[in-house]
């Protein structure tokens, strides 16, 4: 028996006949640990929470719960008899059921095993629900209709909760606080829990690791800090979209140049040796914005993110850099402007490829 | 898991066979020997009966073309004095057959008719017969068929035009075009597969047509097989005119089946949906609207009612000779008994397509859909065929007695050819309230631990109740008005409100065949009341 709360251990996710992930594995090490997985559509993310609550079947690797196989090449537990519970992206609930009736329905099961850690009413209140109980899910728009299945799925305190996109319908405005009250309701109940989702900043704030999937493959799994600031590839950097690769030369043991940016120290996170050629990632609010500095480009764009903005400066080599710049920052630049770069540049971890 | 498999597999499997065999055995029969007939009415008859199909399947499609599309416009896009009353009541002229429209016909126009009364009674004794029309042959085989199946056009072309995501004829006014070119611009074109697929209904239906071609004398490919095969007793050339049918109808369900992937593409905005608001007419066109639809109400519902009532109560005795009773009960047990055997099977291959996914299942229930395609006559003349070659090559050669009996006149054989006939109607009504439940409403029911047979109990049958209940009276009405098979399969002496009113007709005694047909109009409008809200695919919102 494993000391892990789930593994999947070399799974080729599958379905309908086609492979969609390829010997993927990671574990949730302990009950109520909450991790997100992220990748673009289409990369088979929901096929990963359909096999784990059991609608796929698998013919290689194992999943296993609590020391128990769920789904083998070997064995296989109907849907019915997992209590895993699944929050679809698109409306699950029963149309011939009122939204009060569809959340009751979840408790069904566990009304007598399980003591009751929260209330009907409490998980209402959390979601915002109250005004749509006595409506049909055809009367609800799909922001509420996801509210609701999520509702469902709280109710039913399985032993792993999925949660499939789970709120992509929501409107942006009250997407954030809904975040904010979900991860309260998960640490509450201690609901084992992945999330699947696109939006990383969802991903970075609600899982205590996530794991990044691209090409059919879980490409790195790891605490949100270290995915952010420690992309293990450059195709996640990619994925992430969170800054450039530019060409640099390792000159010493915490310093490179690059011809446009000139030198920059900090720290390696992994060692090369001197004089190794190399791509350097640059991050958004790895430069900082001098106007006195002597090192001027070009702002070829400028994005208003409301607390900051990201500027967009063109080097003499052609490479497209992202400069973060605190909105309180006095003087707007223009497109076409010189902005300035602080110098030396130096950078809290150095990531290269 | 397996077990349930198995139960699908073999209902799906039974169905598709009970479908192939009629065109098996309509294809194997055009090989064969027949008698001396064969020579001679194909030089003869055969052109005749081809022709004759041809025109009237050209001159019914151009009448309900404009009458269908007519209607769906005015009604759709214009307000006018009663519009809401006659968006429902048009469709009524589903409840009246072809042929009782055209028993109607001939009753009110002939020598001596309803006509000739009125006028006697306005304007005194004269020679009148001369001077009224005469809609008899093939102009009142076309009238009798189109006004009785314009509303597949209507339906269909209306349903179109309210799901549409704009406001056409603003649209058009926005481009500057009048009234009439916007709707032979824009609207015609934008329900062209609508009105493809309503018009290919309407051709299938004619083609199958039997009651009213007839009454009238006309022969018909479909009058011919009914005739070769009650006249000449000659099943093979009966199956062969059959086989020139089917060949007419395979190309009419090519035809409808292109023009329908493109109409469910259409339909499928359904986001886009606004109740828009319609166009308030003059004093002077909204006249014309409104007498435009009570025209076709009147000519399609009213007039066949009140010459079948008025007869009725003309020659009362006729309602006493009558055991209104025992045809009811006829009736209704055919109708209960069919819609059982229908539900089931059709429930039955549905749930075992959702839950399978087996592309083999899905593939032969596409083909257990096409008996609706095949008309009436050729299902019933087909199924005494291959009973008669199975008794006679099987069943003696294993020395059984002969099965004969179980399936020719007999309940058991007319409900089995009603199934293969109107299996489409059942299959595609629950295939469509299921494809309103979300594939993943299932998965979420397992999730939360509810068995398949749960889920099925809990989740599906309640949800599909309004659809099963809609599917029994469309079921209901097709075999309350249905001749051909019912004719020609049915028990001795066993006879519903169309066989009575056909058998009285056939003899000459019009006047006797009002009563079971004032019944059949009545029971068959109550129906279509009842339901209209879902053939109209009435929005609440």
């Amino acid at each position: 028996m494993s000391k892990n709360f789930f593994e999947v251990k070399n799974v080729d996710f599958r379905i309908g006949g086609k492979t969609k992930l390829k010997d993927v594995s990671f574990t949730i090490e302990n009950e109520g640990d909450v991790i997100c997985l992220l990748g673009p559509s289409g990369i088979g993310k929901t096929t990963i929470l359909r096999t784990i609550a059991g609608l796929e079947k698998i013919n290689k690797g194992s999943i296993e719960l609590n020391g128990i196989i769920l789904s083998s090449d070997k064995t296989y537990i109907e849907p019915e008899d997992r209590n895993i519970s699944l929050a679809f992206q698109d409306n699950s609930l029963f149309p011939h059921y009122t939204v009060e009736k569809n959340i009751l329905l979840g408790t069904e099961r566990n009304n007598e095993k399980k003591e009751k850690k929260i209330n009907l009413k409490e998980i209402v209140d959390l979601l915002d629900i109250f005004h749509i109980l006595n409506k049909y899910p055809h009367q609800i728009s799909a922001g509420e209709a996801q509210r609701a299945s999520l509702a469902r799925s709280l109710v039913a305190q399985p032993d792993l909760l999925l949660l499939d996109e789970p709120l992509s319908n929501v409107d942006q405005s009250f997407k954030e606080e809904i975040q904010v009250r979900l991860k309260k309701i998960l640490n509450k109940l201690k609901i084992t829990t992945i999330i699947v989702t696109h939006d990383s900043y969802e991903a970075f704030y609600l899982g205590s690791k996530c794991g990044i999937i691209l090409d059919q493959r879980l490409r790195q799994f790891d605490d949100p800090y270290k995915v952010y600031h420690f992309p293990n590839s450059v195709e996640v950097v990619h994925f992430l979209n969170r800054g450039i690769l530019i060409p640099a030369k390792v000159t010493g043991e915490n310093s490179l140049e690059n011809e446009d940016l000139g030198l920059i120290e900090g720290n390696f996170i992994k060692s090369y040796p001197k004089g190794s050629d190399v791509q350097l990632l640059i991050q958004p609010e790895d430069l900082e914005h001098d106007d006195n500095s002597n090192l001027k480009l070009e702002v070829v764009d400028r994005k208003f993110r409301g607390t900051n903005f990201i500027y967009t400066l063109k080097t003499l080599s052609d490479k497209l850099i992202p400069v973060l710049v605190n909105t309180h920052h006095h003087e707007i630049h223009e497109i076409n402007d010189k902005f300035g770069i602080k110098r030396p540049i130096r950078l809290e971890h150095i990531v290269c490829f | 898991m397996f077990r349930f498999f198995n139960l699908w597999f073999i209902s799906s499997l039974l169905v598709s066979i009970f479908v192939i065999i009629p065109i098996f055995t309509v294809f194997t029969s055009f090989f064969e020997n027949t008698s001396d007939y064969y020579e001679l009415l194909k030089n003869t008859f055969l052109i005749e009966y081809i022709t004759n199909s041809l025109i009237l399947l050209i001159f019914v499609l151009i009448i309900t073309f404009l009458i269908g599309t007519g209607t769906a416009y005015v009604v759709s896009f214009y307000t006018f004095p009663f519009c809401n009353f006659f968006k429902w009541a048009i469709i009524l002229s589903f409840a009246v057959p072809p042929y009782i429209y055209a028993y109607s016909l001939t009753a009110f126009f002939e020598n001596y008719g309803t006509a000739f009364t009125i006028l006697k009674n306005l304007f005194g004794d004269g020679d009148y017969n001369k001077n009224i029309p005469k809609f008899d042959g093939m102009l009142g085989a076309i009238l009798s068929i189109s006004f009785s199946l314009f509303a597949y056009v209507y339906i269909l072309t209306r349903a179109s035009f309210l799901y549409q995501s704009q406001n056409l004829i603003e649209l058009g006014k926005n481009l500057g075009f009048s009234k009439f070119r916007s709707f032979y611009k824009i609207i015609l074109p934008s329900a062209r597969p609508a009105i493809v697929a309503g018009l290919s209904l309407v051709a299938m239906e004619t083609l199958a047509e039997f009651g009213a071609v007839d009454f009238f004398s006309i022969n018909t490919l479909t009058t011919g097989i009914y005739n070769s095969w009650i006249a000449f007793d000659d099943l093979a050339f009966a199956n062969r005119i059959s086989f020139f049918l089917l060949l007419f109808i395979f190309a009419l369900f090519l035809l409808e089946n292109l023009s329908r992937r493109n109409a469910k593409y259409h339909l499928n905005v359904r986001s886009g949906f606004k109740r828009k608001e319609k166009i308030k007419l003059s004093r002077n066109k909204s006249y014309l609207a409104f007498t435009f639809c009570f025209l076709v109400f009147f000519l399609s519902f009213l007039f066949p009612l009140t010459q079948m009532l008025y007869w009725t109560i003309k020659f009362p005795e006729n309602l006493f000779d009558l055991n209104i009773f025992i045809l009811l009960k006829n009736t209704l047990y055919l109708v209960s008994l069919s819609s059982f055997v229908l539900i089931l099977f059709s429930l039955l291959s549905n749930y075992g397509n959702r839950v399978s996914k087996s592309k083999t299942l899905n593939f032969m229930s596409t083909l257990s859909i096409s008996g609706y395609a095949i008309p009436g006559v050729i299902l019933a003349i087909a199924f005494i065929t291959f009973i008669a070659w199975f008794d006679e090559s099987i069943v003696k050669l294993l020395g059984f007695t002969s099965i004969k009996k179980i399936f020719i006149g007999s309940i058991l054989g007319l409900v089995l050819v009603y199934f293969v006939r109107f299996y489409s109607l059942a299959f595609n009504g629950i295939k469509s309230g299921y494809e309103k439940i979300n594939i993943s409403v299932d998965e979420s029911a397992y999730l939360l631990g509810y068995s398949k047979r749960k889920t099925f109990m809990n989740i599906h049958v309640p949800f599909l109740r309004n659809s099963l209940l809609f599917i029994v009276i469309l079921i209901s009405l097709e075999i309350i008005r249905e001749l051909p098979i019912t004719l020609i399969l049915r028990p001795f002496n066993f006879e519903t409100f169309a066989t009575t009113a056909y058998i009285s007709a056939s003899e000459d005694l019009l006047e006797a065949a009002a009563v079971p047909a004032l019944f059949l109009i009545l029971i068959a409008s109550s129906f279509i009341l009842v339901t209209s809200k879902y053939i109209l695919r009435e929005i609440n919102e």
